[in-house]
């Protein structure tokens, strides 16, 4: 593993990790009102798991669990109104008083979103297992 | 009222789950589990008959709708009007008792418990959506659904190779016959503008004609009718419960049933009568010839339904008032003793271990009961007195004779000439089964079995005891179909008159026909000819097919890559003479001329180098410059997304390349000066395009609607999201659904790979 080679790349990959993973949820969350989204959070997550892949601390990912789970997740989103009556893809806001926070909304686009995140890191999984750049050792195979 | 209709969908459902789970313990308790949801059913439509109100009351019949895409029309909609509560009828009261046989006829231990229940009621499922849909579109699923539940059906004993082809050649005829279904659908619902069945208007010109036709051949390859019929008797290697149920009384009726909406909708399309006509008259005859030849009991059957079918559509492309009250009439009655019939037939199996009408015999003594009913029911198929089918068959020659001209002479011929096939058959088939001959050893009778076929035999009996009642559920169907059904009605004893005579005498010369085909000995079963032919196509479009991929799907990715930009160069072609020059200008400010630059200058190193790793960095760096475009526009959305994937795809580029060459292969000056062009054209054609659509706004841009409604409707102030995220989430849903594919592709050929190392 390089990450056992390199204290450097070590050490950063776990600094950084943590950041990266901030900065992806964050984009997530922020999507509905300022630049960010489901997409570029998946995109950011993504990185990370190359990072990570590539310093050999990453585990092999479920990526077709994970776009399974997505998938699902967006069909019901979008599915569901038609159920009550709206229409195919119709959003839900829903907004509520908490402590500290303070006033917050959300709706149904946030599960959307959040399946759209898992299918991009599936994505992003299956391309790294596809380039197949880990052997049995843990080390890269280029 | 309006809940019923998912209330019992839903218990359909359910009891596909719950009969999976107890199929596990055993076949049989997952059958009576999945007895549940039709039995419920039943009751329900039977309550509706003979209540007051019935369908007429307050509140109208039972509709839903689901509205999906509205400016598409696109819903799922369904209404429970006369018509769909016979079949409703039919569909559950007949599977209700087919589940409670089928605990008879599967052994405790037999395999397949987690299997065939729940595939058995999701037919059932599948059915009684057919039969309330309210729109094409939602009758196509259904439609298909059923093809696909079929299939698994026959395909029961799939550890045989005869019953695989079998399944895959009932699957194949009414599937592609579906798919000629839904190009007829497609054009008539443009044609007359509206999706919803009930009320769907007229077509008539050109376009009716050709929709008339792919609807009735659609019709024709799930009701069996010749020559789409040979996936019928093959068919037969189903379970019989499977074969009582799904191809004899309810499912081959879906082409019927379909025929008989579309009626009023194509009654002036010529085309729709004469090609119903013909699949109807030579399905009526052919399959009544077929059940003489055959020395399999369920084979008779399964060529007496190609020749009933036949006799239903036959009527129903008549149109007329009393030819689609008789096609109705004979649907209900059929549907009984038919089914009756094939559940002897697979008791006879069951406790005698053959259906060969050459070994049976002694059988009227050994299994009384069994005969009784499978002579009321086959002497209420014959059409004989004092049965139902008796005044059904009377209706149908009367609205024969009752025609003139050319299709009273077409009519009465094929209708008497079926008939007398029905009555001959019939009779052997009584004769074979339960005739003299050599005493056959049969088994002890199993309760769950002779039940539901002597409720099926005592029916015939009593719905001719009940006619007023068999009126009440007929006539409002028919009237639904055509409202010149009104005065017509099934009656007891027509008295002497010309239908009378003629009925009479299609019993004395069929009886006389069936005795002596009976007396006459058959060798060996007749040839499947149709169906090795049909058998023969299907291998050959298989066996063909790798090589027509071969060609298309070559494998190389300059050449697919070569393909596409082509297919934009050409695409492009249409925008040209819409571009306005001066409406161009060179830049809104210099900076989009800087990075303008950069992008080119990058694109040209890009083509140029003869590095991967030069190619991928190049390539990036065109990308970095777009994402600049985007800040410059105030999309930082955009520009940001840009930026992330430009850092994804150079770094899995770069990992990737590590396990290819450094260079590009070299290749011929041709080949580079045609990548070239091609490059060129698609580069141009895409400019074209966007020159073309930023010179001809059509309306007012949509910006103050989209941020008007992100606000107030999506509750969000990033527009871009909440277009993806709500306004355009179908578009979303397909691109995620894209992506996933792409990865799936990705893992296929990693694993690939992985097996060949």
């Amino acid at each position: 593993m390089i990450a056992d080679r390199s204290p450097i790349v070590g050490h950063a990959v776990a600094a950084i990790t943590p950041l990266a993973l901030l900065i992806g949820t964050y984009l997530l969350f922020a999507g509905h009102n300022n630049p960010g989204g489901g997409f570029a959070a998946g995109l950011v997550f993504g990185a990370v798991l190359i990072l990570r892949t590539i310093a050999g601390v990453q585990k092999p990912v479920d990526a077709p669990l994970l776009m399974a789970a997505g998938l699902i997740v967006i069909a019901i989103v979008t599915a569901a109104p038609i159920f009550w009556g709206d229409y195919f893809g119709d959003q839900a806001v829903v907004s509520a008083e908490l402590p500290i926070l303070g006033k917050i909304k959300s709706g149904s686009a946030l599960p959307f979103d959040i399946g759209v995140t898992a299918i991009v890191i599936g994505l992003v999984a299956s391309l790294l297992d596809g380039l197949s750049l880990i052997d049995a050792d843990g080390d890269l195979t280029t | 009222m309006q809940q019923v209709i998912w209330t019992l969908l839903g218990a359909h459902v359910a009891g596909v789950v719950l009969a999976a789970i107890a199929g596990f313990r055993s076949i049989r308790a997952g059958l009576a589990v999945a007895a549940f949801a039709p039995t419920i059913t039943a009751i329900w439509a039977i309550w509706l008959f003979v209540s007051q109100d019935g369908l007429a009351g307050a509140d109208g019949p039972p509709t839903s709708e689901l509205v999906w895409v509205e400016g598409l029309d696109l819903a799922f909609r369904m209404q429970v009007d006369s018509l769909a509560l016979l079949m409703t009828l039919l569909v559950s009261g007949i599977g209700a008792l087919v589940f409670i046989y089928a605990i008879g006829y599967f052994a405790p231990d037999a395999a397949g418990g987690a299997t065939f229940p729940p595939t058995l009621l999701a037919f059932s499922a599948s059915m009684l959506g057919l039969v309330w849909s309210d729109s094409i579109w939602t009758l196509f699923i259904f439609w298909e659904a059923t093809s696909i539940t079929s299939f698994l059906l026959v395909g029961h004993k799939n550890s045989d190779a005869n019953v695989q082809t079998a399944a895959r050649r009932a699957l194949m005829i009414t599937g592609v016959g579906g798919l000629v279904l839904l190009a007829g659908l497609i054009i008539l619902a443009q044609d007359v503008g509206s999706s919803t069945l009930t009320n769907l208007a007229a077509a008539e010109g050109s376009r009716a004609t050709l929709a008339a036709i792919l609807v009735m051949i659609g019709a024709a390859t799930k009701s069996a009718q010749v020559p789409f019929h040979v996936w019928l008797p093959g068919a037969m290697a189903a379970p019989t419960p499977v074969s009582a149920y799904l191809h004899s009384a309810t499912m081959v009726k879906a082409g019927v049933l379909l025929v008989a909406v579309m009626g009023t909708t194509f009654a002036d399309v010529q085309a729709w009568k004469v090609l119903g006509l013909a699949f109807g008259i030579a399905s009526m005859i052919w399959g009544g010839v077929g059940a003489l030849r055959h020395v399999d009991a369920k084979l008779i059957l399964a060529w007496g339904t190609i020749s009933q079918l036949g006799l239903l559509i036959t009527l129903l492309a008549l149109g007329t008032g009393k030819a689609v009250f008789a096609a109705t009439s004979i649907l209900f009655a059929h549907a009984i003793f038919k089914a009756g019939l094939f559940l002897i037939v697979g008791e006879v199996d069951i406790r005698t271990g053959t259906r060969d009408i050459r070994k049976l015999g002694g059988l009227a003594k050994s299994m009384p009961i069994t005969f009784a009913v499978a002579l009321l029911s086959g002497l209420s198929m014959a059409g004989a007195p004092p049965l139902l089918g008796f005044p059904a068959k009377e209706a149908a020659i009367e609205a024969v004779l009752g025609l003139s001209g050319w299709e009273q002479i077409i009519g009465v011929v094929s209708v008497v000439g079926g008939a007398v096939l029905t009555v001959a058959y019939t009779t052997r088939f009584l004769i074979g089964v339960f005739g003299a001959g050599p005493d056959t050893i049969v088994k002890p009778r199993r309760l769950a079995m002779t039940i539901p076929a002597v409720v099926l035999g005592f029916l015939s009996v009593a719905g001719f005891a009940a006619l007023g009642l068999v009126n009440d559920i007929v006539r409002p169907a028919a009237i639904e179909l055509n409202a010149k059904s009104e005065v017509y009605g099934l009656v007891r004893w027509p008295g002497i008159k010309t239908a009378f005579v003629v009925s009479m005498a299609v019993l004395i010369v069929g009886f006389a026909l069936g005795v002596g085909a009976a007396a006459r000995k058959v060798a060996s079963a007749p040839n499947a000819t149709g169906a090795d032919a049909a058998d023969g196509l299907i291998d050959g479009i298989l066996s063909n097919t790798p090589r027509f991929i071969a060609v298309v799907q070559h494998g190389s990715l300059p050449v697919y890559l070569a393909t596409m930009t082509a297919a934009v160069a050409v695409a492009g072609i249409a925008f040209t003479d819409q571009v306005s020059l001066s409406h161009l200008q060179l830049w809104d400010t210099p900076l989009q001329g800087v990075l303008a630059a950069g992008i080119v200058a990058a694109a040209a190193a890009g083509a140029a180098v003869r590095s991967r790793l030069g190619a991928t960095l190049t390539l990036g760096a065109t990308g970095i410059g777009m994402s600049g475009i985007f800040i410059i526009h105030g999309a930082p959305d955009l520009a940001l997304t840009q930026l992330l994937v430009e850092i994804i795809v150079v770094v899995g580029f770069v990992l990737g390349l590590g396990q290819l060459a450094n260079q590009f292969p070299t290749v011929d000056n041709a080949w580079r000066a045609t990548r070239l062009a091609v490059a060129t054209l698609g580069g141009l054609a895409v400019m074209a395009g966007l020159a073309a659509s930023s010179a001809n706004p059509s309306g007012v841009a949509p910006i103050e609607d989209l941020t008007a409604g992100a606000v107030n409707d999506g509750g969000g102030n990033n527009v871009v999201n909440v277009i993806l995220t709500d306004v355009r989430a179908l578009d979303t849903l397909g691109e995620v659904v894209v992506l996933a594919t792409v990865a799936i592709g990705i893992l296929a050929l990693a694993n690939t790979r992985r097996a060949e190392a």
